[in-house]
């Protein structure tokens, strides 16, 4: 009768004769811990530090717009109300990065560690990629604003068709930089689904205790991030409106 | 939890510790370039996760917690994922070792049929990493490892016999 578990251990010690150990030297390790990482978490990670950084300069152009309509009172409110509006985003956005130091330790065990990513994709990421594509029209006023001013010198009002045009813009652009970060995280949230299902101990159970938790936070965010969203279309719509602005 | 050590020292230490890391990408990866990705990104990630490692763990089983999760998560290149090609590089591999070379291939090949969880449990008690040590690595309880594992060791002696039965 043969010990299966013995031919199998053996089997794989032998592979382990066959394959030899070292491989990479020292000095070869050192070069792959010095280069980036692929990770999910280090993409996102990625993907949040550039949207600010891009949000910094929105808030650059809109500084800039100040000293250029400097005197007109109602486009300094809109620009400072935006710039407000902004380094909200960004204070948002930051504290998201924050929480990331849960997913980022791959030194838990695998339940903790596929729990807490599967956590994060299904709650703070979703307000993240809000927070990411509500920067359009931001971008929008104080690029307008420039323009309106090296092209006219003053704040062009414009027609309704225009509005629709420029609305409908900022709205595809808006939706799809949503849809396609959303539809690159539901293939990880899938995998990570199955392979807490595999782990076949209540692990599912242990993200959604989790998303419960944060429901409420998570409401919060959701109804701030919205009215940022619908102000900055107020504030668009304002700046293309030219309402009692004219500036000559 | 421990202070970050150079690069240099930490380097010395997984070259002494890489068929840990080894053994991993041969079961998670197919094909000697993505084994090449895996092993960096595990290097990447053991350095990153260094200094959480609490010194009450045995290094070699923190290595193969992170090690595994790693693999685990990584799902970038498994849209386009070929058959597995376990053991191509046979250069690696000494002629006068053909027969056990086979044995070898067949493991793997079977192995790597199993799922991502699977994988992992069967590569740790391979290891001879005991219930209590696996259930740690996995975040599950002893129990839950003791059935699964006679699950998948069913399981893979079929598997055995199957990838047996597809290669006549």
């Amino acid at each position: 009768m043969i010990d299966k578990d013995k031919y199998l251990k053996d089997m794989w010690n032998k592979a382990e004769n066959l394959l030899g150990s070292s491989e990479y030297e020292s000095s070869t390790i050192e070069s792959f811990i010095s280069k980036r990482s692929n990770s999910t978490a280090e993409r996102i990670r990625k993907m949040i530090y550039v949207d600010i950084f891009m949000k910094s300069v929105f808030l650059l152009v809109l500084i800039i717009d100040i000293f250029l309509y400097l005197g007109t009172i109602n486009v300094i409110a809109v620009c400072i109300t935006s710039i407000l509006l902004l380094i909200s985003l960004i204070l948002f956005e930051f504290k998201m990065l924050n929480r990331f130091s849960e997913i980022v330790d791959y030194g838990k065990s695998t339940k903790e560690k596929l729990a807490a990513m599967l956590t994060y994709l299904r709650s703070d990421f979703f307000s993240t990629l809000i927070a990411i594509s509500i920067g359009y029209p931001f971008m929008f006023i104080g690029g307008t604003l420039i323009y309106f001013y090296s092209t006219y010198g003053y704040v062009r009002p414009l027609d309704g068709q225009d509005i629709i045009v420029f609305s409908l813009f900022i709205i595809a652009g808006l939706v799809f930089n949503f849809y396609m970060n959303r539809k690159q995280v539901d293939y990880q949230i899938k995998h990570l689904e199955t392979c807490l299902s595999d782990l076949n101990d209540s692990s599912l159970q242990m993200v959604s205790d989790n998303l419960d938790r944060q429901r409420k936070q998570d409401m919060t965010n959701k109804v701030l991030l919205f009215m940022v969203l619908i102000f900055g279309f107020v504030l668009l719509l304002v700046v293309f409106k030219n309402i009692g602005f004219l500036v000559h | 939890m421990t202070t970050k050590p150079n690069k240099k020292a930490f380097s010395e230490l997984i070259e002494q510790h890489q068929a840990i890391i080894h053994k991993v990408t041969m079961v998670y990866a197919n094909g000697r370039a993505d084994r090449e990705d895996l092993f960096q990104e595990i290097c990447l990630q053991l350095w990153k996760s260094y200094p959480n490692f609490r010194e009450e763990a045995q290094f070699s089983t923190w290595m193969f917690r992170v090690a595994i999760n790693t693999a685990i998560s990584n799902i970038r290149k498994e849209k386009r994922m070929l058959p597995f090609e376990p053991l191509r590089d046979t250069d690696r591999i000494p002629e006068d070792g053909m027969e056990d070379k086979e044995k070898v291939k067949l493991l793997y090949r079977s192995i790597a049929k199993l799922n991502r969880i699977d994988k992992a449990i069967i590569l740790l008690w391979l290891e001879e990493k005991n219930y209590k040590e696996i259930a740690s690595i996995m975040g599950t309880s002893e129990k839950n490892v003791s059935v699964k594992l006679v699950r998948i060791k069913r399981k893979l002696e079929e598997l055995v016999m199957e990838t047996v039965s597809e290669e006549l």
